[in-house]
């Protein structure tokens, strides 16, 4: 295990503190900005290249990625004692895929028309980088509480950029916001009008370019994060 | 603890507790839920049919507004000869009803791969899937007193298998309605086929060209124009798009067999 | 023959990265310098030409319906495809540890340099998409599938390697300093994704 790799945090050491220390909600806070699992950590690229096409959709993966983050680093958590440091990586990625196959099947054996619509992201979920990264580098040195925390803050940080770059690419892209038209029709080009949706954006190159203009922004207003 | 957590020992033995473990869960949950599965996806696949012909149901009510609307379930092989047909209410155990084919499951095991290895040779591959043991399911459904035929189709989208249903006005010649659904395609891109605006662009559309077969093409977003015989893709779902494309050729060509012989009589 | 031209799309008209925009993380986060980025492509050139066979034969004989045959007739109607995920997955997550104590044991000063990614492999989106594909794609032999893996991994490498040739010249320039490092490298890549769009669409 390298030595960059863990934040170890040195909550282990104080085991008595009250549930949302300063310590703790810096856990939440911190994966919002300054250590953003996106902008920062590089984690989740694929899948906010992939399905930030609709805000509807990154709202959907947002949410799924949270529940399994929260539910993974609490397991990963509980078990970071026992799990043999050579297979560490196989027991990790067993574990959240077998919590997401389970929940699918459950999903489409009750609640069918909900298992339709997640179906697709299962895939995108187990092969999420952020999942597997904060389980590597917190939820394996950690406690319990302190995991579920740093999973919802990692979350949470994961979902605002998600959602940020569906809006500029569904508005953009095509128009619309969560669906709904945005642009009139009789504005558009082929109705005569002086308007046409940039189907660039739509690509994937554009959404690497808007992730690039979010860190830009980001890196202007707190200086501390810009690279040397 | 006196075990030594590192040992090859207790590495083997944690891998193998951990392998049983989640694989008699799965194994267990997906065998339990089995029944309720297969329930749910007969339900979803007649909600699908119907929604070809533009009868909208839920799933309380799919099996009953089926079984109301579709007239005769046909049992086709490749060369159009009719097999069966069956117009009772569809049983979902009974394995001879055409409703059960699994054409997902002929196309995984007998098709798919002959699409891959002729895929710029459309003659030759549907001489070659012509020749394979496969069943084709016909659904002749009335609604309003007008005549529809529904036709299942199977291809291969960017990530995993694409399907879908496309209803055939009574001159089996115009296409009346059409949809569509995925497994695994990229949301917001290739997952829109399922999506209305894409669905509704098949209504009215034409296989036939001049007496010549020619399918509906699904074209570059923006390139079918007013053409008959051609519909837009999808945006940044390029290649969902062409699996579509080369389904819908590939499935109707064969059905044409039967169209054929239907129009002439 | 075939097999050739399945190598040469893998790497440029069915680019991990440029096409399919797979394996990002690690791609943007290890090509600081070219020579971490030759370490870290060379480790997916193997991991996917290694895990795309295996996972063939998993496929094959194994977990499609039907796969079981050659254990005897009365096994032909098994379908243990629910079980692919997780095998696929299991098989790639061992070898990206076989690849892992590998480079601990002969290149530590690589094994530092790569940090965290070198686990990450495991879920380097492009490994666990070569197996998608290849269970998607059907290729008619072993041979087939292996070259697919390795054309994918070759291009892969190709990307990582060149987007670290220009971050490496990129220090001299003068960007911004809001968008040193990571924002320019984004910016880049999707200008470089623009630009192989234009082997899009090449039949071979």
């Amino acid at each position: 295990m390298s030595e960059v790799a863990v934040e170890k945090v040195e909550i282990e050491k104080a085991p008595k503190e009250p549930l949302f220390s300063t310590k703790n909600k810096k856990l939440i806070t911190d994966p919002l900005n300054e250590n953003n699992p996106i902008t920062i950590q590089v984690l989740g690229i694929c899948s906010a290249l992939a399905i930030t096409v609709q805000v509807k959709q990154a709202v959907f993966m947002s949410l799924s990625v949270l529940v399994v983050l929260m539910a993974g680093n609490w397991i990963i958590s509980a078990l970071r004692n026992l799990i043999p440091n050579r297979i560490r990586i196989i027991v990790q990625l067993v574990v959240v895929a077998t919590l997401v196959t389970l929940v699918d099947l459950a999903l489409k054996a009750y609640v069918p028309d909900v298992s339709e619509k997640l179906s697709v992201f299962v895939g995108l979920i187990i092969t999420n980088c952020i999942i597997m990264g904060r389980f590597e580098a917190f939820a394996m040195g950690n406690r319990k509480w302190p995991s579920v925390l740093d999973a919802l803050g990692n979350g949470l940080g994961y979902a605002w950029i998600l959602i940020a770059v569906a809006v500029v690419r569904e508005v953009f892209g095509s128009g619309k916001f969560w669906g709904f038209q945005l642009i009139p029709d009789s504005w558009m080009m082929a109705n005569g009008g002086f308007y046409m949706n940039n189907n660039l954006m739509i690509l994937p190159p554009m959404a690497l370019i808007t992730v690039g203009v979010i860190i830009w922004i980001q890196r202007a207003r707190n200086t501390n994060l810009i690279e040397s | 603890m006196a075990i030594n957590k590192e040992g090859s020992a207790y590495t083997f033995g944690f891998a193998a507790l951990m392998v049983i473990i989640t694989g008699a869960s799965l194994a267990l949950v997906s065998l339990g839920l089995s029944s309720n599965i297969k329930k749910n996806e007969a339900d979803k696949k007649m909600m699908d049919i119907l929604s070809s012909i533009n009868v909208e149901s839920e799933r309380t009510n799919a099996a009953q507004i089926f079984n109301s609307v579709v007239k005769e379930r046909i049992l086709l092989d490749a060369d159009g000869t009719v097999i069966r047909t069956m117009n009772t209410d569809v049983d979902p155990a009974n394995l001879e009803d055409p409703f059960n084919v699994d054409v997902q499951k002929d196309y995984k095991q007998k098709i798919s791969k002959l699409v891959q290895a002729n895929k710029n040779d459309k003659p030759v591959l549907l001489e070659k899937v012509s020749e394979q043991d496969v069943q084709y399911p016909l659904f002749r459904c009335e609604k309003e007193g007008e005549t529809y035929y529904v036709v299942p189709m199977v291809g291969t989208g960017l990530w995993g298998p694409v399907w879908g249903y496309i209803a055939m006005k009574d001159d089996l010649k115009t296409v009346y309605g059409a949809s569509f659904d995925h497994k695994t395609e990229t949301p917001g891109l290739g997952a829109e086929i399922k999506e209305d605006f894409f669905e509704k662009q098949f209504t009215g559309k034409s296989i036939y060209e001049d007496g010549q077969y020619v399918s509906v093409s699904v074209v570059k977003a923006g390139k079918a124009g007013d053409s008959e015989y051609a519909v837009d893709g999808i945006t940044g779902g390029t290649i969902t798009s062409t699996g579509v494309s080369e389904m819908i050729y590939r499935t109707l060509a064969i059905y044409d067999n039967y169209f054929k012989t239907q129009r002439a009589s | 023959m075939e097999a050739v031209n399945i190598f040469i799309k893998g790497i440029f008209v069915e680019n991990m990265i440029f096409a399919y925009f797979l394996g990002m993380c690690s791609y943007l986060a290890v090509s600081k310098t070219v020579k971490t980025a030759v370490g870290l492509g060379a480790a997916v050139i193997f991991v996917l030409g290694i895990t795309v066979p295996i996972n063939y034969l998993l496929e094959n004989y194994v977990l499609k319906e039907g796969a079981l045959t050659w254990l005897g007739a009365e096994y032909a109607s098994i379908d243990l495809s629910f079980l692919s995920f997780i095998l696929f997955i299991a098989v790639i997550a061992s070898m990206v540890q076989l690849v892992e104590m590998v480079v601990e044991r002969f290149s530590p000063a690589l094994y530092g340099a790569l940090g965290i990614f070198l686990p990450l492999i495991a879920v380097n989106c492009s490994i666990l998409g070569g197996a998608l594909f290849m269970q998607e794609r059907q290729y008619a032999s072993i041979g087939d599938a292996t070259s697919f893996g390795l054309g994918s991994g070759v291009g892969w490498f190709l990307a990582i390697v060149a987007i670290a040739a220009i971050r490496e010249k990129l220090q001299y320039s003068n960007v911004p300093a809001p968008l040193k490092g990571l924002g320019i490298t984004f910016i880049l890549t999707g200008l470089m994704g623009m630009a192989f769009m234009a082997f899009m669409g090449i039949e071979l």
